[in-house]
């Protein structure tokens, strides 16, 4: 039952701290806030997702704060109180909003979670922090895991991956992520769809090394894009529209895309070549939906079968494909400024068992790639184990699998294939290997 | 914990009868906790099995302003009921929807507790009318049973044609 008084409109504030509060829970952020931004007045969006996505990225540091200006924890049903004080802290030491407001505000917002009780807490805490901001925020940037932001085991996995680079990548992390578009060639050139944005009073820039790239000067709602809804353009990072070259495309190809949803990179190949012959796998029917969406925006076609790729006696009718794709299901470790809840929701051990997919990927598809054929291999992790490792471990198993180098190589090489670490030409973290079938 | 998804009018399974528990094991006291956080969540003051498609005689109540005192109870039935008294009631499946409902002001029930206890007690005002609109949950009787035909059909349109836009 629900009465009246208690269902009260949220506001910026009180909404967030409900989506940060599930995220902790272990929803995705991506859920939890398409689900509570339904709830929420148009003039208040714009803060909730300012809100809720950088608490979420700076949690390891405003947890590590915030629970010194408690004096004993709280329970785990006053999780979004809890999540309040942390959205406090952040206002305080990362927007511009001014203080008062934002204390005001937040205290405030207890209301709306029907937790009075807590206004008192809230601004005591938010006052203790204004007090001794000094000496808190030295005491951050004395441990790692507040200062960089991060879980330990994650810190310490990329530095044993990259001794010389784990800075970058920590720093990387934390960013806002740029949007970025890919113009699909068959409407638009690259010039032409930038002269559009510029009509449409989009400030946007043309991304280097990427030939349909467009990088936003600040993200916006897609249906504002010129022509969106009819294919012009999707969005989709450089880092990911480099695959297409790899795959050395002609027409009249067969092409499996064995993790296929979102269909970014199926739609990728076919905007090229729209002939070829494409079959999209992926696991999840729910995902294999946007394919389909995907597909008839853009107006091309593929057939779309929800399947496990390693079942292939289920779905494969025997006849080999000249080119697989692999963009296998990894720890996202190289994409932690677009999902900053990897940073809550990704456990240690879930790198062992992604990793027992990749290999059963692998594995399972190699034999349904034609003599000479090419398969690319491609996560957007940025630990070896799922990357080099992975492929070196494949190349031992399959003497008839070779690595294949491509013609322009997409990113630092590897001890195999190639690897874009999060923070290098501003775009996301992204492994690419080539293999050919001897 | 996880939070659950919420049944919402017309679906059929809300008009399932719900069963007895037989045994008050660590599945139903996971279900519970469940519950109670995807009711906090909502936020709402009450929530039946029925509504997050458990057909279990089982509901959780929290009617406290500090939403500190959940209140479990299993196979409740009614021993006494006394008195009448109007409130205006929602539903969690029954987005948006308040409406005046007449239930009996003092009640008695018998139930079992998490630890597999029978307990009794009484409620009156608020507590009351929420145990009895749980109850009915069980039952697979929605508060808008009580309506008139016409405000029920109005209400049934407009979650049908939201039902239709989420899809
Ligand atoms: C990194 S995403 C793919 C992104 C997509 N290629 C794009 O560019 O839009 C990985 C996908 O693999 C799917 N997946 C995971 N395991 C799978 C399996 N065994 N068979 C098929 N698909 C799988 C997941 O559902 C997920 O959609
Ligand atoms: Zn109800």
């Amino acid at each position: 039952m629900i009465i009246l008084a208690k269902s009260k409109t949220l506001c910026a504030r009180s909404a967030a701290a409900l989506v940060i509060h599930r995220v902790t829970q272990g929803q995705s952020l991506n859920t939890a806030f398409v689900d509570i931004n339904k709830r929420l007045d148009e003039s208040q969006r714009s803060l909730f997702q300012q809100l809720s996505y950088g608490v979420i990225r700076w949690y390891p540091t405003l947890e590590f704060i915030g629970k010194q200006l408690l004096s004993k924890p709280l329970k785990t049903k006053d999780g979004d109180v809890f999540a309040l004080l942390l959205m406090g802290i952040y206002q305080l030491r990362s927007l511009r909003i001014p203080d008062h407001a934002a204390l005001s505000e937040t205290v405030n917002a207890c209301k709306l979670l029907n937790k009075q009780w807590a206004s008192g807490l809230i601004n005591a805490c938010l006052r203790n922090y204004q007090r001794q901001q000094d000496a808190l925020e030295k005491s951050v940037t004395e441990q790692l895991v507040s200062n960089f932001a991060h879980p330990a085991w994650l810190i310490e996995k990329y530095q044993s991956d990259w001794p010389d680079h784990w800075r970058q990548i920590l720093e990387a992390n934390n960013q806002q992520p740029p949007m970025m578009l890919r113009v699909n060639r068959r409407e638009y050139s690259q010039t032409d769809y930038l002269a559009l944005l510029a009509t449409a009073n989009i400030p946007a820039y043309a991304i280097e090394n990427c030939p349909q790239g467009i990088l936003l000067e600040q993200a916006c709602d897609v249906f504002s894009l010129p022509g969106f809804v009819d294919g012009a353009v999707s969005v989709q990072d450089g880092a990911a529209q480099q695959v297409v070259d790899l795959l050395d495309l002609q027409s009249g190809l067969r092409i499996l895309d064995a993790c296929a949803a979102p269909g970014g990179k199926t739609c990728h190949i076919l905007e090229r070549f729209p002939t070829n012959q494409m079959t999209a796998l992926d696991i999840s029917d729910e995902r294999l939906k946007q394919v389909d969406e995907n597909l008839s925006r853009l107006h091309l076609s593929a057939t779309c079968l929800a399947a496990d790729a390693c079942d292939t006696q289920n779905w494969w009718n025997g006849e080999q494909f000249d080119r697989i794709l692999i963009d296998a299901p990894c720890s996202g470790s190289g994409v932690i400024r677009r999902h900053p809840d990897i940073k809550l929701l990704r456990k240690p051990e879930d790198i062992q068992q992604l990793a027992q997919q990749q290999q059963d990927l692998l594995d399972n598809l190699w034999p349904l790639l034609k003599p000479d054929g090419l398969l690319v291999y491609t996560t957007c992790s940025a630990f070896k184990q799922e990357n080099e490792l992975q492929i070196e471990a494949f190349l031992l198993r399959q003497p008839d699998a070779m690595e294949h180098v491509p013609a322009m190589a997409p990113a630092r090489r590897a001890g195999f294939g190639y690897q874009l670490l999060p923070g290098d030409n501003d775009l996301d973290g992204f492994y690419y290997a080539c293999l050919r079938h001897r | 914990m996880a939070l659950l998804n919420i049944l919402h009018f017309p679906d059929p399974r809300l008009r399932q009868k719900a069963l007895p528990i037989k045994k008050v094991d660590d599945d139903i006291r996971q279900l519970a906790h469940d519950m109670l956080e995807t009711m906090y969540d909502a936020p709402g003051i009450g929530l039946a099995a029925t509504q997050v498609n458990e057909q279990k005689r089982l509901i959780v109540i929290d009617v406290s302003e500090e939403k500190d005192s959940p209140l479990f109870l299993i196979n409740p039935e009614l021993l006494v009921t006394e008195g009448e008294r109007d409130f205006e009631e929602g539903c969690l499946s029954v987005p948006e929807a308040y409406e005046m409902v007449t239930r009996a002001d003092k009640i008695r029930v018998r139930a079992l507790n998490l630890q597999g206890e029978t307990f009794e007690m009484e409620a009156d005002g608020i507590l009351a009318t929420c145990i009895q609109h749980e109850i009915d949950h069980l039952e697979g009787k929605l508060f808008v049973d009580y309506l008139s035909n016409l405000k029920r059909q109005r209400i049934k349109k407009r979650l049908e044609k939201h039902q239709k836009q989420k899809l």
